[in-house]
């Protein structure tokens, strides 16, 4: 945005560029809506705000050409898929209007820039790959924090070494960004580099801090300086990562990786001024992602392998936007929405009583306002709000994802917010909301989830190795009975708790490796060595492909069972695999029942979100990855970082969780 | 659900990427019609939508809507009471506006479906009211069908004259941009654009905010003129009234809709004499 008014400035173009967001105050809008040539706006107040208002903006849609749309690499998964029905509904309004704009993308480097591109405008794109902008050297260093504690594979914390490095960057003069996953790690780095720079208050400030929360004057004030040079360092949110000038730096500092290599490179990208040399330093937490990833440093060499993936027609994120759609317009006749014919789900809104029939039209008539329900970060069942109620106070401070509520708003369960803890002290499941209080414990707690699965039907089967691989459609009951307490920094764990909670049932798509009962009895002397081995590659194989398909954690989620939901496996107290039946009770096999165990991976919304897929075709890949981050892995037995926790007690094992996950994975690689 | 969609005659889920390469226009000719729709989803998709039980078709002996249909779907009323005496010049310094002839005020007010807002929301009645002969027509356009809107929204254009003055409460903010709205969804040029608006909330806020306990226009109409409705339906039943009758059901609580609506108008004319009445005594000394 300062650039476009910098470069309307300085060709007196007269162009009226506004920014239309959140902080637009209400007797501007106005203005905007009837003299903006270049409106500068975000998915979110298309959906909310200018979708659902669309004849106020007539005038506007009634002159649009271009739809330009910045860092599309960050539009996958649940929020990408929503993002393209958003644009599915922004092209029927400018249908309304008689206007076809062209679109115009933008992304940080993906494996798949022009397919994704053309899965979210449903429209043929020419790609774009060489870039003409001149550039400098880029040096990028992955920095793994020092092993503190041999034995419990402890490194030394990141956020002191992320300090260690700036610091060290902006004494030898130069200008340094750093990047903190949350805003109290914002805090916290700001004020350590402040008492080293800013000690002398009579002088200017050389750090600022940059994040959400604080006042748009504020956050332009440190835009100004930055772009003006006088400060030496800025600690950030993700909220710098998009689109906000601040001049040109020389070190950029991750304090963590942000979830994907494309926003790291984008981070990167912040470094480097014209053809001088530029550093991007990515310092690993003990997040078992980091570990991963400062191990596989050809993740950042040459084009990174990531694809973003979306999945537009997820029947409840198409269902919720048909919703808005008929809000915005009637639908007539046998209107397509899409790639769908949107009749059916007109007819469950129908049912529902927001639409109303007459002849071919479809017309909205409930006295709400849809966009406001439906929230482009979730696939909606009814989000939970957590509630403080420290000191007798009544506050939100989160919302949760009704498919994330159960294993993480359960009563005792320890719920991080900007790395504060809090603990749920009651859950109000019908009413959707979690009662928490301040708390200061030095555990977290991780939900014990059994999962059932069930296939339902299998699309595609291939050979992967002595078995199968398989990706189709699965019915998934999942039940918390309990969670484990667990020491922060050692992992230990140090207790449990039950969890009373009704069943979540969810249809949706997974993918599969199975190996046949022949191939396992000749490899494994015990079938709880099997079992522990399948435990332990399910833990490395959802690592592995949460990083593939650009996906949050929690979108993606694993399990260990039979092919058929007989029995599944979970770990038990002392972190084997413990068999369970139907019901959930531990059982015991008997010797000449079938065994076939199975690792699954699974979309974690109804319906799923197109996760399985692009896995199944990447199934050699995704072994061969998992056999190399448990072969490279420092510690000795496992670690959260490979195949999950292990007891101190199998340390010294003579076969160690390790051995028997690479023994699984070996079986399934591809002959 | 992939079978699911394969019987909707949809693309598989699993190439849904390769379908949406094609202009869009050439999947709409080729895709048949789904009506299909798998039960495992459709039960999914009912759930997710809460739809408790079906909205069954209702039907009633009572479906009598007041007025003459002056096109499939639209009915039309006109009735003349004797209401106030009106000042020939109104003085409507009260509303920063300069004084007007009583004849070039149209009062005005709409019922709705609901408040929400956005493009989705509609009129359904629009009342209107003015001073003829010294006498109060009401004339009140109601839509039995949404098909109709089109043509309630011409009659009400034919209404209005370029120098017809609006008289509202809170039309302004709400009645004026709703009418707008539906306009352009019509494609219609918007008759409302340009009009004098004297939108009576305001000036009765100035006068007596902090002394009422609201400034509705209920509040205004028993106050200062001593107004009390019997039966009268409140306004948030208004929509549900009328969707009742859209979907076969009686038309007992949108008469009664009517008879608000046209109570709404009387009190607006009611508020203006007064105000503008008052102004002149307080003015005199």
């Amino acid at each position: 945005m300062a650039e476009l008014l910098e470069l309307n400035q300085a060709g007196a173009l007269g162009v009226k560029a506004f920014t239309f967001d959140g902080d637009t105050p209400g007797d501007a809008r106005q203005a905007i809506r009837l003299h903006g040539d270049i409106v500068v706006s975000n998915p979110d107040m298309l959906h909310q705000a200018i979708l659902p208002h669309h004849t106020k903006w007539a005038q506007f849609f009634e002159n649009l050409r271009y739809v330009v749309i910045d860092e599309v690499h960050t539009y996958r998964g649940v929020f990408g898929s929503h993002v393209a029905n958003v644009i599915r509904r922004l092209k029927r309004v400018c249908a309304f209007y008689g206007v076809r704009p062209q679109f115009i993308l933008c992304s940080a480097t993906i494996g798949n820039p022009q397919e994704h591109a053309e899965a979210l405008i449903e429209d043929a794109v020419t790609a774009i790959t060489e870039s003409g902008a001149p550039s400098g050297d880029k040096h990028v260093l992955l920095w793994n924090p020092p092993v503190v504690n041999p034995d419990l594979g402890l490194r030394a914390s990141a956020r002191s070494q992320t300090n260690r490095i700036a610091r060290l960057a902006i004494k030898s003069g130069m200008k340094t960004l750093v990047f903190a996953q949350s805003r109290s790690m914002v805090e916290v780095l700001t004020k350590y580099l402040k008492d080293v720079f800013d000690h002398d208050p009579r002088k200017p400030a050389r750090i600022r801090a940059y994040r959400g929360g604080y006042l748009p004057k504020e956050r332009r004030a440190a835009e100004r300086e930055m772009r003006a040079g006088t400060i030496d360092g800025i600690v950030s949110t993700s909220a710098l990562e998009l689109g906000v000038d601040i001049g040109s730096l020389d070190v950029v500092v991750l304090n963590g990786y942000p979830g994907s290599v494309a926003a790291t490179w984008q981070r990167f990208g912040r470094a480097g001024r014209r053809q001088q040399s530029a550093l991007g330093v990515l310092v690993a937490s003990s997040d078992p992602l980091d570990q991963y990833l400062v191990r596989h440093p050809e993740f950042f060499q040459g084009a990174p392998p990531e694809h973003a993936r979306i999945h537009p027609d997820q029947p409840l994120i198409l269902l919720d936007h048909i919703r808005c759609a008929a809000f915005e317009l009637p639908f007539v006749g046998d209107e397509m929405f899409g790639t769908e014919v949107a009749t059916p789900w007109l007819d469950v809104l129908g049912e529902e009583g927001v639409l109303h029939r007459e002849g071919d039209r479809w017309e909205w008539i409930a006295d709400s306002y849809p966009a406001i329900a439906v929230s482009l970060r979730s696939v909606a069942d009814g989000n939970f709000v957590v509630v403080d109620r420290t000191d007798g106070r009544q506050t939100i401070i989160a919302e949760v994802d009704y498919s994330a509520a159960a294993v993480t708003l359960y009563e005792g369960a320890i719920h991080m917010i900007q790395s504060t803890p809090y603990q749920v002290e009651k859950l109000d499941w019908e009413g959707r909301k979690a009662y928490v209080t301040r708390a200061s414990v030095d555990y977290y707690t991780d939900a014990i989830d059994y999962t059932r699965l069930k296939v339902l039907d299998c699309f595609e089967s291939s050979h992967a190795g002595c078995g199968h691989a398989r990706h189709g459609e699965v019915h998934v009951v999942r039940r918390v009975p309990g969670y484990k307490k667990i020491r922060f920094y050692s992992h230990e764990n140090i207790g449990y708790g039950p969890v009373n909670l009704p069943d979540q049932e969810l249809h949706t798509t997974a993918v599969w490796w199975q190996l046949p009962q022949a191939v396992l009895e000749a490899a494994f002397e015990q079938r709880q060595q099997a079992l522990d081995g399948f435990l332990g590659a399910a833990n490395t194989l959802h690592i592995v492909a949460t990083v593939a398909v650009m996906a949050e954690a929690r979108d993606l989620q694993k399990s260990v069972g039979s092919g058929d939901g007989a029995w599944f496996v979970s770990a038990d107290m002392r972190g084997r695999g413990q068999l369970r039946g139907s019901d959930g009770q531990p059982a015991a096999l008997a010797t000449d029942a079938p065994f076939t165990p199975t690792v699954y991976l699974y979309d974690a919304f109804p319906g799923g979100i197109g996760q399985s897929e692009p896995l199944f075709h990447r199934r050699e890949d995704l072994v061969a990855q998992s056999i190399t981050l448990i072969e490279r892995c420092d510690c000795r037995a496992g670690c959260p970082a490979c195949v999950g926790p292990v007891l101190a007690a199998d340390e010294g094992a003579a076969t160690t969780p390790k051995a028997l996950a690479l023994r699984v994975l070996a079986l399934l690689v591809a002959l | 659900m992939r079978q699911l969609r394969a019987e909707a005659g949809q693309a598989s889920a699993g190439k849904e990427l390769r379908p949406q390469r094609q202009p869009i226009l050439s999947v709409a000719d080729i895709a048949p019609s789904g009506r299909a729709i798998s039960p495992d989803l459709r039960r999914l998709l009912q759930r997710h939508a809460q739809v408790k039980r079906g909205t069954v078709a209702l039907s009633s002996g009572d479906r009598d809507v007041p007025g003459i249909e002056i096109f499939p779907g639209l009915r039309y009323t006109e009735t003349c009471v004797d209401w106030l005496t009106p000042p020939t010049i109104i003085d409507a310094t009260f509303a920063r506006m300069d004084p007007l002839h009583h004849d070039r005020l149209l009062h005005f007010d709409t019922e709705t479906t609901g408040l929400a807002g956005g493009t989705g929301t509609r009129a359904f009645m629009i009342g209107a009211a003015d001073w003829i002969d010294g006498r109060f027509r009401i004339r009140q356009l109601t839509i039995t069908s949404m098909a109709a809107e089109s043509a309630m929204l011409r009659a009400f254009a034919g209404w209005l004259s370029e120098d017809t003055v609006l008289v509202s409460y809170n039309g302004k903010c709400y009645d004026a941009p709703l009418l707008a709205t539906r306009y352009r969804l019509a494609r219609m040029p918007n008759p409302l654009l340009g009009l004098g608006h004297l939108d009576l909330l305001h000036p009765v806020r100035r006068h007596w905010k902090g002394q009422w306990e609201n400034c509705r226009l209920a509040t205004a109409e028993r106050l200062l003129l001593g107004v009390v409705r019997e039966d009268d339906l409140p306004g948030s039943e208004a929509p549900a009234a009328w969707l009742t009758y859209l979907r076969g059901g009686s038309a007992a609580n949108l008469r009664r809709v009517a008879q608000h609506n046209a109570q709404d108008l009387k009190s607006l004319a009611g508020v203006l004499v007064h105000m503008a009445k008052m102004e002149r005594c307080c003015r005199l000394p």
